[in-house]
């Protein structure tokens, strides 16, 4: 069991030069503390606390309208939502993060059904902007109600995760990471054990067509938008719980566009993708703090040029770099290998000459 | 081969830019660490960063700061909160300033939403910071829940908002009267609000509508809300002129300010306006109107040729002569400085806890008022005191192109004689003398 065990990891990711990378990404992540002693290394672990909060977030949107197809420019309502429910419980019922995270969670798969009603009859333009309108409807009632909801200022005053900013950043890893694995095996196209990764392509490259091949794409839309809403939900709580305060901020429309950014910036329907995405330009931001006057521009200069020559994203661009598939049996195989390492047909065009 | 090498030079760009800020500079001996942290991008952060450089270089022009008997020099750091857009990126941003840049004490802050989160991450750190920009009450509440974590932050300027409707009604009351003498007004006047849609001016439309009539007799005949965008007023203001109303109430920080001043003076509306209009604060303002501005009165914190104290016509002059423009209540980060340079010198230390208590009990006169901090015994521990022989802030009024402090004066209670050297009498419109004189 434990020989087959290995010989899958062997032959599933560290044959894979991609997935080694993201391996031995999520592993420096754990020894990221080590390094970053005193107080200046609290900053770097909030930078990294915020990063794995914003990659949970930018996953979720890819998940949804990478692989999906459903174009949500008002991601940021599943972040609030769950910032505020989560804000509201622990204010006024005194609950504590670990249930507050997960009921905030659920309010943003609760959100992401009311938003999926108008997103089962539209598409396209259509559907992107009446999901850019549901967060400016809630900001509404936020102002609306601000005896319940703190208005402008919001609800601060929050319970924070930990007492430690090293335990905080453990905490955000470790959800980071089992989200992203999550929503990673649920887009998987290729698994043999859930079919959502597959039916989610369906339904962005024909729905038509899925829906005549006998799928059911009402509920997988559904579950597309409950998933997205749950993970960018435990984003906005967590968020909430670490900032001490839940604010109009948490709904506003940059916070939606960042989003778009990381993930394309990153490589749209990767997963991997809004990950490298948001590891770059979130600490990239916060460094440029050094050139405050151009900070916006440079950050503007860098992802134009990125896409101008690294239209797919980076993550995606260095993919390619060092992998290949191989075209008969789709395996991926290291760049440098000549030949297919399981059917061992020749991976480059007349690499046999 | 260009298409390949450039996507490798941006590669190794951002890693040269993710590496290299990383890397530490030298600490310097008998410096005092200074962060200024503010919406840089703004004319509130552009202040707060003008009235920390005027402060720091003039004490360090005098050979700076005495610690107990050895000269320290004052750097500042700068800070961009970009709070505007982002709390998350205000509360790391004054967190890299405290541990990175190794700023020993704070000051700025303007946006509330960002200000909360700014406060926890200095007194995660023990780090007095002065507040000079973020008017809500609740700031100064935390202290009164937790006093032992919270008593590092103070609030320099501008004192909390609910004193805003009281300067508002006082200066009010006062045009109203010079009115009612000047015009031979008889019976209540009558007052239109104008107050733009935004959620902070809810309160005070509502306190408005009660006080108006309940302290000053004069009727309240309708509430208008335009957007704070709106570019034409000209539906509202006909409304007002036909409700009679004599006296426009503001409640304006948007640019709707602008095209509202501006259509008051074409319309010739028969009605004086006072209250907030941001945008009248601004020296822009006069020509951004084409002079149909004049008369325009708002609450403010400087004006040219005002002495709020002995200090502010030296500090407003040669805020205006280096900056060329009139100083905002943000540039009170002058005040903030000065206060530390005070606090360090008379306990002849740099712990945080020791200049604390030092500040619970200073009486300082500033430039823009005299600055005494509210108890620890009140509901707003460590606020600035306001009122009579404190800070009072001030109003404006527009005349012939000039903006001209009219208030406080002639104030009744315990407003009575208080008044600034500078201040002049607040002036009817000349569209409302013509309208009420002739036959």
């Amino acid at each position: 069991m434990l020989r087959r065990l290995l010989r899958d990891f062997q032959g599933d990711v560290l044959a894979i030069p991609g997935r080694l990378l993201a391996l031995i990404f999520f592993v420096v992540l754990f020894f990221i503390p080590l390094f970053l002693q005193g107080s200046s290394g609290s900053y770097y672990l909030r930078i990294f606390i915020f990063a794995n909060m914003y990659v949970i977030f930018a996953v979720s949107w890819d998940l949804l309208s990478g692989y999906t197809g459903q174009l949500n420019f008002g991601h940021a309502l599943f972040f609030g939502v769950a910032a505020y429910t989560t804000a509201l419980l622990n204010i006024h019922l005194g609950w504590q993060p670990w249930a507050t995270i997960p009921i905030g969670a659920l309010a943003g798969v609760i959100a992401g059904l009311i938003v999926c009603l108008p997103a089962l009859r539209l598409r396209g333009p259509y559907l992107a902007l009446v999901t850019l309108a549901f967060p400016l409807i809630l900001l509404g009632i936020i102002f609306a109600f601000t005896d319940f909801t703190g208005g402008e200022l919001g609800i601060s005053g929050l319970d924070r995760i930990s007492d430690s900013r090293t335990t905080d950043y453990y905490i955000s890893v470790a959800v980071m990471i089992v989200s992203v694995m999550i929503m990673w095996k649920l887009t998987d196209a290729g698994s043999s054990i859930i079919r959502t990764g597959i039916v989610f392509h369906a339904i962005r490259e024909d729905e038509i067509a899925a829906r005549a091949s006998g799928i059911n794409t009402i509920r997988y839309k559904l579950l597309a938008f409950a998933v997205a809403g749950f993970f960018a939900g435990i984003a906005g709580a967590f968020h909430a719980h670490f900032m001490r305060i839940a604010g109009p901020s948490n709904l506003e429309l940059v916070l939606s566009f960042q989003v778009i950014i990381w993930t394309v910036f990153g490589g749209i329907t990767s997963i991997y993708g809004p990950v490298v995405g948001v590891y770059i330009l979130f600490p990239l931001m916060e460094f440029l703090r050094a050139a405050p006057e151009v900070r916006y521009l440079i950050f503007a200069g860098i992802v134009v040029i990125m896409l101008l020559f690294m239209p797919e994203g980076i993550a995606v661009w260095v993919r390619d770099k060092i992998e290949r598939e191989c075209p008969r049996c789709k395996l991926s195989n290291m760049a440098f290998r000549k030949t297919c390492r399981a059917c061992n047909t020749y991976l480059y065009e007349h690499a046999g000459d | 081969m260009l298409k390949k090498l450039i996507p490798l030079l941006v590669v190794c760009s951002l890693l040269v830019l993710l590496i290299v800020p990383s890397c530490g500079g030298e600490e310097e001996d008998n410096v005092i660490k200074i962060g200024v942290i503010g919406p840089m991008q703004y004319v509130q952060g552009e202040h707060h960063w003008y009235g920390a450089t005027m402060a720091a270089e003039e004490i360090n022009d005098a050979g700076g700061i005495d610690v107990d008997g050895e000269m320290y020099t004052i750097e500042l750091i700068k800070a961009d909160s970009n709070e505007m857009t982002s709390p998350t990126d205000a509360a790391a941003a004054m967190e890299k300033l405290i541990t990175v840049d190794g700023a020993q004490f704070v000051v700025g802050g303007f946006r509330t939403e960002s200000v909360f989160p700014m406060i926890e991450a200095a007194m995660d750190y023990d780090t007095i910071f002065l507040g000079c920009g973020a008017a809500t009450e609740s700031l100064c509440q935390l202290a009164v829940d937790d006093y032992d974590r919270y008593k590092y932050w103070f609030r320099v300027t501008p004192f909390n908002s609910t004193k805003l409707v009281s300067n508002s009604l006082m200066t009010l009351g006062m045009a109203g009267g010079i009115m009612q003498q000047g015009l031979g007004l008889e019976g209540p006047l009558q007052v239109a609000i104008l107050a733009e849609q935004a959620e902070w001016a809810d309160a005070m439309v509502a306190a408005y509508q009660a006080y108006v009539p309940a302290m000053l007799g004069m009727e309240v005949v309708g509430t208008w809300r335009p957007s704070a965008t709106a570019t034409d007023l000209n539906a509202e203001l006909t409304a007002i002129e036909d409700s009679g109303a004599h006296l426009i109430l503001t409640i304006l920080s948007g640019p709707v300010g602008i095209p509202y001043a501006r259509q008051l003076g074409e319309l010739e509306i028969p009605a004086a306006s006072v209250g907030i209009n941001v945008e009248a604060q601004k020296d822009g303002f006069w020509d951004a109107t084409e002079g149909y501005g004049n008369y325009e009165t708002t609450l403010n914190t400087y004006a040219e040729g005002i002495a709020l104290t002995s200090k502010t016509a030296a500090f407003v002059e040669e805020f205006i002569e280096r900056f060329d423009e009139t100083p905002t209540y943000n540039a009170g980060t002058y005040d903030a400085i000065y206060l530390l340079k005070e606090v360090i010198e008379s306990t002849g230390t740099l712990d945080a806890d020791t200049i604390v208590e030092e500040l619970e009990g200073i009486d300082y006169i500033g430039a823009g008022g005299r600055i005494v901090f509210m108890g620890t015994d009140t509901t707003t521990p460590h606020d600035v005191t306001y009122g009579p022989g404190y800070t009072t802030g001030i109003a404006t009024q527009w005349q012939d192109g000039e903006m001209k402090a009219v208030w406080p004066n002639l104030g009744v209670g315990e407003w009575e004689g208080v008044t600034y050297e500078g201040v002049v009498m607040w002036q009817i419109p000349d569209r409302v003398i013509a309208y009420y004189t002739q036959d």
